[in-house]
């Protein structure tokens, strides 16, 4: 539970941190300019393009197995045109996302790290179209960045974080009050107040503060459920840090299932068993997506 | 013969809405092996011939021929090491902790289409290994049944081969079998806690004696039913499990659309059942 001190200790931490990772000027003029009422997409790739680093991402990204292009896309021009305005506006700051926080000095291993961020993020989107949710992209960004305090978290209180991964794989314990006990705060306290310090809209904010109470989220409940119920599903599956031996979850138990059904009566029929075994399915993409956008060819 | 994605997905449709089963896709090899038998038995020259003559009048029969050849070869020690796991680690403790506190410290297992007998030996094994710590002093009772005479003696001999036992870890191996020419005898101490039972999941009357199970593990039986025998069975199934027991089916098995009373649980590598 946030607290007025759990949110002290936290802003606390990330004030102190003088290296803090900031989003690129371009992503930011990327996204400004995508949600012109007329985009010109040649404007948008020249912007793109004059940032190398995101022009190579995006280009990785675009022919993952997630994307499915029917062949090789080579052009970033090309691909704009391939994904949509909206898929370039996710994988923009996807891409941004990544170039903040690509250093691997952590506790925990950065690509682990993404991988449980893209499969939260893809499981959300999936979430999302089953209940129709008005914007599936902002699901899946919700989704990529909910845990981003773990970031801090591994990276600047590395010899303790170690021991807080560890501690989670060895006894029955969740990571989030293993970090309350060990920090006297949490990664939802942590990222919330970096979102702040990055002026995030204020749902985004509330997705990283609350994906783990979804009930205390004002703003969009809905999009904390969807971020919160994606987050469990990845934690049974091999999209988690390190492995979860002792996760479990009664799915009707779920305050965010429970929030969902209010919202969306026809997800009691959902074929769960399906779901589940086409998340299976899924996993080795999210992972060769992960792979190929940290590969250095 | 390589079956295309799209010829995939459909034939995996097509199986999971009529049996339950789902076949993912790292299983497409796999799929198009079996298929592949199947085709040349019944003459099919293409995978959406086949998939045609399932569809057809006498694609009932075929189903049944072509989920035993996927299911073949399924029966061995230590199956579905995830739903284990999670049995282990999480919901066996839960359910000690419960019953014991009401003093009443008796567990009981069904292993339902037993076959010859690995699934609910598996289940003794790691029971015994817990037998100095909580289940100290439990009344341990594991039954298995099965339709099949044939595969309820074997399982009554309890002498398997270097198939069944290849996923036996190794400390369980030396504890728990002889081996003696190729062959793997299981300890006494193991078959004591196993009763093998004939019994016809169909017939009602013989299935409301199954009273009282703490967990019902049911593998590769189900999809062999129709919905209504499945949802009849299912059923049965919960009314005998007590009131926080654990249900559990075949690794890719689905009781989606067959009984709206289970809750799903999900645990790491899996899902099951609880009433």
């Amino acid at each position: 539970m946030t607290t007025e001190t759990t949110m002290e200790i936290a802003r606390q931490m990330v004030a102190s941190i003088d290296d803090l990772p900031t989003i690129p000027a371009v992503a930011t003029q990327v996204m400004q300019l995508l949600d012109a009422p007329d985009v010109d997409v040649d404007k948008v790739a020249d912007l793109m393009l004059s940032d190398q680093v995101m022009t190579a991402r995006v280009m990785k990204m675009v022919n993952s197995p997630i994307y499915k292009p029917s062949q090789e896309i080579t052009s970033l021009k090309r691909a704009l045109v391939y994904l949509g305005i909206r898929h370039i506006k996710e994988m923009a700051l996807t891409s941004s996302f990544i170039n903040a926080f690509e250093d691997n000095s952590g506790a925990m291993d950065i690509s682990t790290f993404w991988e449980h961020s893209f499969g939260v993020g893809m499981v959300s989107k999936v979430i999302a179209e089953k209940i129709r949710y008005a914007d599936i992209e902002k699901a899946y960004l919700a989704g990529i960045i909910h845990d981003i305090g773990e970031v801090v978290l591994s990276n600047y209180h590395t010899e303790t974080f170690a021991k807080v991964i560890k501690t989670i794989q060895e006894h029955p314990v969740k990571l989030i009050d293993t970090e309350l006990e060990v920090f006297g705060t949490t990664h939802t306290e942590i990222g919330f107040c970096m979102a702040e310090k990055w002026n995030f809209p204020e749902a985004y904010r509330e997705v990283i503060l609350f994906h783990h109470e979804p009930r205390a989220a004002t703003a969009d409940p809905v999009l904390c459920s969807i971020v919160n119920l994606a987050d469990l599903f990845c934690s049974v599956r091999e999209l988690y840090y390190g492995g979860n031996a002792w996760a479990s979850f009664n799915l009707s138990e779920e305050v965010g299932w429970k929030i969902l059904k209010e919202q969306s009566p026809n997800l009691a029929h959902l074929d769960v068993e399906r779901f589940c075994y086409e998340l299976d399915d899924a996993v080795p993409q999210v992972r060769e997506l992960v792979t190929s956008i940290f590969s250095k060819q | 013969m390589a079956i295309t994605d799209k010829d995939f997905e459909q034939l995996r449709d097509f199986i999971y809405n009529l049996c339950g089963m789902y076949f993912h896709t790292t299983k497409k090899y796999f799929l198009e092996s079996r298929l592949t038998r199947r085709m040349e038995v019944t003459g099919s020259k293409t995978a959406m011939e086949y998939y045609s003559l399932l569809k057809s009048s006498r694609g009932g029969e075929e189903l049944r021929f072509l989920l035993d050849e996927v299911t073949t070869n399924e029966t061995y020690f230590f199956r579905s090491v995830p739903q284990l796991n999670a049995v282990e680690s999480k919901f066996l403790p839960e359910i000690v902790e419960s019953k014991g506190k009401m003093g009443f410290r008796k567990l009981r297992i069904w292993s339902a289409g037993s076959s010859s007998g690995e699934e609910a030996y598996t289940l003794a094994m790691m029971l015994l290994e817990k037998r100095a710590t909580i289940m100290k002093d439990w009344i341990i009772e594991i039954i298995g049944t099965d339709i099949n005479e044939t595969v309820l003696a074997q399982a009554r001999e309890g002498v398997y081969n270097a198939y069944s036992v290849r996923n036996v870890p190794d400390l369980y191996k030396r504890k728990y079998f002889k081996e003696d020419a190729g062959k793997f005898i299981l300890s006494p101490e193991v078959k004591k806690f196993v009763t093998f039972n004939k019994l016809n999941l169909y017939e009602d009357n013989k299935m409301v004696f199954m009273k009282s199970f703490d967990f019902i593990f049911c593998a590769n039986v189900l999809i062999y039913f129709d919905l209504a025998s499945k949802s009849k069975v299912v059923q049965h199934f919960y009314n005998n499990l007590q009131p926080y027991g654990y249900f559990f089916v075949g690794q890719s098995e689905s009781l989606h659309g067959v009984n709206d009373k289970f809750k799903t649980v999900h645990f790491p590598g899996g899902f099951g059942y609880k009433k």
